[in-house]
């Protein structure tokens, strides 16, 4: 008889705690294999940078791989290493988080790791500068695609003064000034346990686990945090276009709305707007590929039509109302306003009337699909607990599917009316300098 | 030192991988993971861009592409609806040796996505329009990659590598080439190629696997085509004459790719877990390795730099890449050429052959840990024709490679005197 690993049931909810110095802490067991996935998230992004000092958030997040006064940079890369884990960190908007996937035993290791570099990290002055160079070439690799830089001007047109308008890698003239001071600084303020959430997925002893983390965290200080807390903008204040001129012998264009934070109710209705619309985003980040959009309303009109090349959406969940971005690669032998008069035509519909039932039902399966796919790793499952409490909490990922449920066809008409007016969006276009008439 | 020990049992192995071979000379492997509600597969058909006609580069690839625009049965809206409204996906691309096919559904659409797959694999209708569309996106992104570093430097260095061989060319093609590609090209490139013959399918996700060989039986078995073609055999890879230097111009670019090469070994045979160790050591351990510290970490040169021993049934290259600002682009060659010499020239040292065969070790889990990576596996294992307990095999060879093993094949593969240096960016 074929004899298969003993496979235990990973549904069980996470359990949440919380040290006497505010760190929170999330575990959730998972025992298919012998490997944790262990995270320690911030709650500082370049959301609270201010204006001069954009790109702090990631520089620190670099900065925290360089050495600690009791571990030198190398030697935590290495140790993770032989373990045969692996190790990465990201910052966004909203939060700055570090991981590592690795087998059981090495638990501990990165709890040590973490907790030595929340408070000992050395921003060596040397170490900062030869940092300078590489966040710049990140900045230049970035440079060299001309959907960053529409991009870019795309978010600066979004919103008057929150930071989301901000690239979180910042401009190369404040990363050109900053000092290891605004990176020391930044750092000590926002790196502390009552602005930290440790998350644990996959196979572990919970008691053991809670040990462990009392142990390196428990006594490190939680002290009074300097925000920068930028006020919410609610729409994009007028109908906004801009472009850009550049070598590539092709045509793009980039289209943004407001939608509404992740813990706005709306927001559900939002999520399957822009399935019906550009196709599902994909909940899992660290598996296999999502859902195809060739049944996406855009799809059929922009590609079909053969007036676009691709066409794809994007929509995040964020603690402030962000934006859903359209980005289209235009055919040579059309230009890039064809394409936005077709565009147009078919958000116009989503104002005048409500999808069908069974276009609403399509979508709702794409997201329960999507959701299963999210639980295939157990890195993913470890990323959505401390996601979700990023901007609400984890009951609005385990709930995901239900509140997706409740949205109905007339929900789907007022959201899209209050979201989508022409009058509210930014319309960006990267033309050819060439002229781009390939046919 | 060596002490970590791998539970061999948590690795799939013979008694826990199914695979069936079938009268019609399909191959289906599966693994389970009973917890997952979905399923991922992955397979292919031996055939790719090495059969691409002269004057038609691209074909295996459109075919790919057109493959999945209607049947005979469904049109393409009728298709991507039904794969759509289940939440599932079938992707197709074409490689040089293989056409590729994947995706995923929940469990209990599985057997629907199977029957689908099959229509889509042996029933294309090839419509004419859907060609036309294919070709003028092809020729928008044909013009994208020419202002693109990263293609432009892999492909100079595919230029200054494979010359004569098949693998020379871009997979995508060309875009005088693609234009000229009609639907007859395709029928026909279908006609010879397609059919069961070397096929494999693999799986795994939440199903059991008898059920699911006795599904991909049930629907796979009726595919019968005695006419189907075997691919040519490749030529040899002919080594390098000489250092070979091409640096493609790239205005108005901001960074630099580069590229630097050599041959690697063929398969996943001895000698490439020992190359895989050694390159390890080069370019990938902790921070991009060796030459990540060199150029990167120390020299604050560039944002990626590390290197890559890439695994096939024909040549493929052991390369070392790099984004750098263009200043910076020949300091950068020097540092990974100066770290290349290091290495043919001296053992690495027995701390740094512990840590990546610790590392190797205790990546075997951590790279099954998703559906996706388990399929991979099995796929490597049909492709290589390599023992269904490779995995638990594999500790015993990693524990008896030395750093002496490590600098002969250094030595083999590496030749300063014969490498490719491909770069695109700012004029040099």
């Amino acid at each position: 008889m074929v004899e298969y690993p003993i496979l235990n049931n990973h549904k069980q909810d996470p359990k949440f705690y919380s040290l006497a110095n505010g760190l929170r802490v999330a575990l959730k067991q998972i025992q298919t294999a012998p490997i944790v996935s262990s995270w320690l998230w911030y709650g500082i992004g370049s959301r609270n940078e201010v204006p001069g000092k954009t790109g702090l958030s990631h520089w620190v997040e670099h900065m925290q791989f360089k050495g600690t006064k009791n571990f030198s940079g190398q030697e935590m890369e290495n140790t993770i290493a032989r373990t045969g884990g692996y190790t990465n960190a990201f910052t966004s908007p909203d939060w700055t988080a570090y991981f590592q996937t690795l087998p059981s035993s090495a638990l501990e290791t990165s709890l040590r790791f973490e907790a030595d570099r929340m408070v000992n990290s050395l921003f060596d002055p040397e170490e900062v500068e030869t940092e300078r160079t590489v966040i710049l070439s990140e900045r230049e690799g970035n440079e060299n695609d001309p959907q960053f830089l529409l991009g870019e001007l795309v978010q600066q047109a979004a919103y008057q003064n929150h930071p989301y308008r901000n690239e979180v890698l910042g401009s190369k003239e404040d990363l050109i000034n900053l000092s290891r001071e605004d990176l020391y600084q930044h750092y000590r303020n926002y790196y502390q346990p009552k602005n930290a959430m440790v998350c644990l997925a996959g196979y572990f002893d919970e008691n053991q686990a809670l040990d462990l983390i009392e142990k390196y965290f428990g006594l490190l200080p939680s002290f009074p945090i300097t925000w920068s807390i930028p006020e919410e903008e609610e729409e994009i204040t007028a109908a906004k276009n801009v472009e850009l001129l550049g070598p590539e012998d092709a045509n793009f264009i980039q289209i943004a709305w407001r939608s509404p934070k992740a813990s706005d109710p709306d927001f559900f209705a939002y999520t399957l707007i822009e399935s019906i619309l550009s196709g599902p985003s994909s909940l899992n980040m660290f598996g296999s590929g999502g859902i195809g959009n060739r049944s996406s309303r855009l799809y059929r009109e922009l590609i079909e039509n053969q007036l676009a090349a691709s066409v794809n959406g994007s929509l995040s969940a964020s603690i402030d109302p962000g934006t859903y971005t359209l980005y289209i690669t235009c055919r040579g032998d059309h230009s890039p306003e064809d394409v936005i008069t077709k565009l147009n035509q078919v958000v116009d519909q989503l104002l005048t009337k409500p999808p069908s039932q069974n276009e609403l039902d399509i979508a709702l399966k794409q997201a329960r699909a999507n959701f299963a796919y999210s639980s295939d790793n157990i890195t993913n499952q470890a990323f959505w607990m401390g996601y979700a409490s990023s901007f609400a909490d984890y009951s609005w990922f385990k709930d995901y599917v239900n509140r997706l449920q409740a949205v109905s066809v007339e929900d789907i008409l007022r959201v899209s009316r209050k979201y989508f007016d022409p009058a509210h969006r930014v319309t960006g276009v990267y033309r050819s300098r060439n002229g781009a008439s390939y046919a | 030192m060596l002490e970590q020990t791998v539970a061999k049992k948590a690795l799939p192995g013979s008694d826990s991988i199914f695979r069936q071979q079938y009268p019609n000379q399909t191959t289906f492997l599966a693994y389970p993971n009973l917890t997952s509600p979905a399923v991922y597969f992955r397979g292919y058909l031996p055939v790719g861009s090495v059969s691409d006609p002269a004057g038609k580069n691209g074909l295996a690839n459109l075919n790919a592409a057109m493959l999945s625009t209607g049947t005979d049965k469904h049109n393409f809206r009728q298709l991507h609806e039904i794969i759509e409204s289940c939440g599932a996906s079938i992707s197709l691309s074409a490689g040089s040796l293989s056409t590729v096919f994947s995706g995923q559904c929940l469990k209990e659409d599985f057997s629907l996505i199977l029957e689908l797959l099959l229509e889509i694999l042996s029933q294309p209708a090839y419509p004419q329009n859907h060609l036309e569309r294919l070709q003028q996106q092809l020729a928008t992104v044909f013009r994208i990659q020419a202002q693109h570093t990263g293609e432009m430097a892999s492909q100079a260095f595919d230029r200054q590598f494979y010359r004569e061989h098949p693998y020379a060319h871009p997979e995508l093609g060309y875009a005088h080439t693609v234009k000229t590609i009609s639907t007859e090209d395709l029928r026909a490139f279908h006609h010879n190629f397609f059919g069961p013959k070397g096929l494999v399918l693999a799986v795994s996700g939440g199903i059991d696997p008898q059920a699911s060989a006795h599904l991909f039986d049930q629907i796979f078995s009726a595919w019968q085509v005695p006419e189907q073609q075997i691919q040519k055999e490749l030529p040899p890879w002919q080594p390098l004459p000489q250092r070979l230097r091409e640096h493609v111009p790239v205005a108005e670019k901001s960074q630099s790719d580069l590229i630097i090469g050599t041959i690697a070994p063929t398969g996943m045979s001895e000698e490439y877990q020992i190359c895989a160790l050694g390159n390890n050591i080069l370019g990938q351990f902790g921070m991009m390795g060796r030459i990540g510290e060199s150029v990167r970490e120390r020299s604050g040169l560039a944002y990626y730099a590390g290197s890559t021993l890439e695994v096939g049934l024909g040549p493929s290259a052991w390369k070392i890449a790099a984004g750098v600002n263009p200043d910076n682009l020949d300091r950068a060659i020097s540092k990974i050429l100066e770290e290349i010499n290091r290495f043919i020239q001296e053992p690495v040292s027995q701390s740094e052959l512990s840590d990546v065969k610790e590392q190797a070790l205790g990546s075997l889990p951590i790279s099954l840990e998703t559906n996706a990576g388990i399929v991979r596996y099995l796929l490597s294992l049909q492709r290589y024709d390599l023992s269904l307990d490779y995995l638990r095999e594999l500790p015993e060879v990693l524990k008896s490679i030395s750093a002496e093993d490590i600098l002969t094949s250094a030595r083999r593969y590496w030749d300063m005197d014969r490498l490719v240096i491909a770069s695109a960016g700012r004029e040099l």
